[in-house]
Formats: structure tokens, sequence, C-alpha cells
């Protein structure tokens, strides 16, 4: 490395090291120190919720209740992100504008995904949701949409980045061989690109599941609305028991995937 | 990834009946057919109110409503003084998720070293001990679990600890954060080329000087990447972690929506949409200088 260079990466990193040391003090003085951080008392609820996770309720009749708010947050996991794939893999491929040779109609084409993709993602989920809500009503399919959309942007942007990364040397070799882009992309990209697409798509899916969880907050069903409702009883022993579900299910789709992953990519 | 030769895929999928790819696939398509049927035939799914009439008349009321129809006041995102103090909020929410996130990387930071596979069981430093298998699954686990359960429900259970501000939504996010950082740094770690940290060895450097010389130098850019990924995402969260904790943009959204304000909530949607573009253009410059 030449000496100029070397320089200007440290002066790069003490920059960095400054600009975050900085950001975090200044975040840290708009704390409010003076009101008394705890709830008087807060030291004994962190105790009883706390203590509860070496104590989950464990009787036949709440673990029934548990399974099945398991398994709804999972259909809600499983629809939205399927949803996602469907609306973020046209998007993403109109985004890596692999579809078009060079031109306006490309450019446009790309810019306009693009836009919409980042749009789409930017928003969280639950902020659709409650959106969703007071515009369609509370309704299985307001939370999917909620769900779908911004899943759909994250995914458009990966697909479209994967499929734009494939090695070139196969798409040439289609190319001279008469593939129009369609085929390039159906026989060509989308194979190369697959194990990246799928173990991202297996890793949405894992985030997917928390999602859903927490789409109790406008009133869905499942393990977060399970959890709300013991917290509101204070019965912190099921609050564990369902924490404890919900990651098991965020494991096993790890464990699920990883296997996936190793088998593609052996 | 090796060259690929279809004989060889042929061969395993004739000796096993199913490729294992193939049999997840298959899986999750059963289960994604179970899951919609579920939905679309389980009680009412709101699947047909979606073809009607009077659903989108509703979608268009509200969307009306967002864009300042029907408040007599003049709409509060055309407002300076709406402006000013939503932008203040904003800062409040910037705060948050730094906040969040430097909490989340410094107790990464702290704790990362035996949750590596190679560092644990001593491929590293050479000496094994029943100490350092127990701290790679203890730390494996608070990694997993702080990890699998939502920033949501974390600053749930958080808020009935903290007074309501943007600290319990930060502790909330961090925790969250602080098991992806970890499991991330944990994976750079074992993957790290582990030439600089053997010499240090032969060199007779110690442990702390081991980490210092053969580990961070290599685990520090990763790390930094990781970390400016993850506030990117931490800053879509933050409203949504106000909303319980209720610090920042978060909980002005909250009032929005309780009280039917909609062009305020049109406001907050502003503000957090700008929000989450300066945070992607900030981390975008920052990554530049990790580099």
């Amino acid at each position: 490395m030449r000496a100029s260079s070397r320089s200007k990466f440290r002066e790069g990193r003490g920059l960095l090291t400054l600009i975050l040391a900085a950001a975090l003090g200044l975040s840290l003085l708009s704390v409010d120190w003076t009101g008394g951080l705890l709830h008087s008392g807060g030291v004994s609820y962190a105790v009883r919720i706390f203590g509860g996770m070496f104590t989950p309720e464990l009787s036949p009749k709440f673990l029934a209740l548990a399974l099945e708010a398991t398994w709804n947050t999972l259909t809600f996991a499983v629809t939205g992100v399927t949803l996602a794939v469907g609306i973020g893999l046209p998007l993403g491929i109109a985004a890596s504008g692999v579809l078009f040779s060079e031109g306006w109609l490309r450019t446009s084409t790309v810019a306009a995904a693009r836009f919409v993709l980042a749009f789409l993602r930017s928003i969280h989920e639950l902020v659709w949701a409650w959106l969703f809500v007071v515009a369609f009503g509370l309704s299985p399919m307001a939370a999917i949409l909620a769900l779908a959309l911004p899943y759909s942007g994250i995914l458009g942007r990966l697909y479209g980045d994967f499929l734009n990364d494939v090695p070139q040397n196969p798409l040439r070799a289609l190319r001279a061989s008469g593939a129009s882009e369609f085929k390039t992309l159906a026989y060509g990209r989308i194979p190369m690109a697959m194990p990246d697409m799928l173990s991202y798509t297996f890793y949405r899916f894992e985030c997917g599941v928390r999602s859903a969880a927490i789409l109790s907050f406008v009133g869905i069903q499942g393990l977060g609305y399970q959890i709300q409702l013991s917290m509101d009883d204070l019965l912190y022993d099921q609050v564990w028991t369902l924490m404890y579900l919900l990651v098991a299910v965020i494991v096993a789709i790890d464990v699920w995937s990883s296997v996936v992953r190793r088998n593609l990519t052996r | 990834m090796t060259a690929h030769d279809p004989t060889l895929d042929f061969q395993k999928v004739a000796k096993s009946g199913l490729s294992m790819p193939m049999a997840s696939l298959l899986g999750f398509i059963g289960l994604a057919v179970v899951s919609w049927a579920s939905i679309l035939w389980g009680g009412k799914s709101g699947f047909s109110e979606l073809f009607m009439t009077g659903t989108w008349a509703g979608v268009a009321e509200f969307i009306g409503q967002l864009l300042g129809r029907g408040t007599e006041r003049t709409p509060a995102f055309l407002d300076f003084a709406s402006w000013r103090d939503a932008l203040w909020l904003s800062l409040d929410t910037i705060a948050m998720s730094v906040l969040a996130i430097g909490f989340a990387a410094l107790a990464v930071l702290l704790t990362f070293l035996p949750a590596a596979r190679n560092v644990a069981f001593g491929e590293l430093s050479g000496n094994r001990s029943a100490i350092g298998c127990a701290g790679f699954f203890l730390m494996r686990g608070v990694f997993v679990f702080t990890r699998g359960v939502p920033e949501l429900l974390w600053a749930m259970l958080i808020v009935f600890v903290f007074s309501p501000g943007i600290l319990p939504g930060a502790i909330a996010l961090g925790l969250h954060n602080y098991g992806i950082l970890g499991k991330l740094s944990a994976e750079v770690v074992e993957d790290l080329d582990p030439r600089p940290a053997r010499a240090l060895r032969t060199a007779g450097a110690s442990n702390l000087q081991m980490l210092l010389y053969g580990v961070l130098p290599q685990l520090l850019p990763q790390f930094l990447t990781y970390m400016l990924y993850r506030w990117e995402v931490v800053i879509r969260t933050t409203i949504v972690v106000g909303f319980v904790a209720a610090g920042g943009l978060g909980r002005e959204f909250r009032l929005g929506m309780s009280f039917f304000q909609y062009d305020k909530v049109m406001l907050f949607l502003m503000c957090y949409l700008l929000l989450v573009l300066g945070v992607d253009l900030i981390a975008a410059w920052l990554r530049r200088l990790v580099r």
C-alpha cells in the first residue's frame, strides 16, 4: 500500500471514530436523566417480570392455547412472505433492468421500480398495518398486505441485485446460442441467483414470524396478542412460555435455512 | 462453490428419492397452501372485501383525511410551527436510534469473544477449557434469545421498568440488535484468518495482545459495516417502538391516530420518510469511511 493512501485510510477511520463517539455522546445528552429513570416500583416489577423467565407456565390447557397462537402467527408469516415474493420478484426483475437492452425504456423502468421498492420498504410493517386497519378495517387480509408490502420492497431490491451480480459468461453463451433476454433470465440468471435468493427469502421468513407476532398491536390474533393479554393480567409465567415458543419457531426456521443453504452451495 | 456436475445431482436424487432443497421447497409450498387456505376459509378473511367498492370508498376517504380534507385549520403538514415541533421530535427519534445501536455495539464488543467457536474451543489460542465451551453455549443462547424476541415485545416488557421516554425504547431496540450483531460478529471471528493470531501466539503474545492485534483489526471493519446496516433498520423501527415506549415520533404518531388527527399523521409520516432517507445517506457515507 502506498504511503499516501495509507494515511488517507487512517484518516477515514479516525474521522469515523470521532463521528460515532460524538453521535453517542449527543444522544446520551438528549435523555432526560433528571426525572428518575425507573418507575417507582420499577425494580420490583423487573424482578417479577424477569423472574418468570425461569418458571414458564406449562399447564396443558395453556400450552394448547399457546400452540394455537403459534400456528396463527406462523400462518400470517407464511402468507405474508409468499405474497411478498409474488410482488417482489416481478418488481425486482424490473429493477434489475435485465429484460431490456440499453435505452430510455430500460432507464425509466429501472428508476420507477427502484423508487417503488424504496418506498415500500421505508415504512415499517406495523405502520402499514395501522394505516390498513384504519382504511380497510381489521381483517387478516389487511395484516397480510401490511406484512407483504415492506417485505416485497426488501426482497425485490435484493432479488434485483442478485440477478445483476451473476457470472456473465454463461449468459453470453446463452445469448450466443440465440436465447432472448427473457430466456436468458429464466435459464441463466434465475438458476444462478437461486441459492442467494432462497437463503435471503428464508431469512425474511424468519423476520416475518417476528413481524407477524407484533401485528397483535393492531389486534391480529397470534403470539403477540396472547403475550399482551398475559401482560395485562400480570401473568408473567405465561408471557415467557409464549416468548420461548416464538424463539423456538425462529430457531427452527434458522436451522432449516442453514441446512438448505449448505445443500445448495455444496 | 465447486463446478456443477448434473450427473452427480442425478445420482444424489436417485439415491435419496428427493434432494433436500427439493423436499424443503415442497414442504414450504405445502405450508403456504395450508396457511392461505386457513386464512381464506377460516372465518372472515377480508379477502372478498378487497373487491368491493365500499371498501375502496373508505380507503379514498382515509387518504383524503391524510391529505388534510375535513380539517378546519390548516393541515399540519402545511403549517410551519407543526413542522418545527415534528422536527424536534425527529431529533429525539434519531437519538433513540443512535443510543440503541450504540448500546448494542458496546455490549457486543464486550461479549462477542466467547461466542466464536474457534475462540471458545481453543483452536485460536491453543488451549481448550471447559469454561470456554460453557461460555460458548451460554453466549450463543443469549444471542439467539435476544434476537428471537422482536423489539416491540422487548419494549412492552421494559416500559414496566423504566419511565417512558427515549431510554426504554433505546434499550428495547438495543437488546434485539445486540443478538443480531453478536451473532454476526461471532461468525466473522469464526471465519477470520487464524494465521496472524497464531503468529502472535508463537511470538509469545498474551491473550489480550492476541485479541487486540490478531482479532480486532480483522473484525472491526466488518463489524462497523454490519452496525451501520443495522442502524438503517433501527431507524425504521424506532417509530414502532415509540408507540409503546412513548418516545419521539412514535408517541405522537400514536396520539394522532387515536384522536383521528390524520393531517398530523401525514406530517409524522413525512418526517419518518425523511429520517429513513437521511439515515440511509449518512450510513452509506460512513460505510465509505470504513473501507
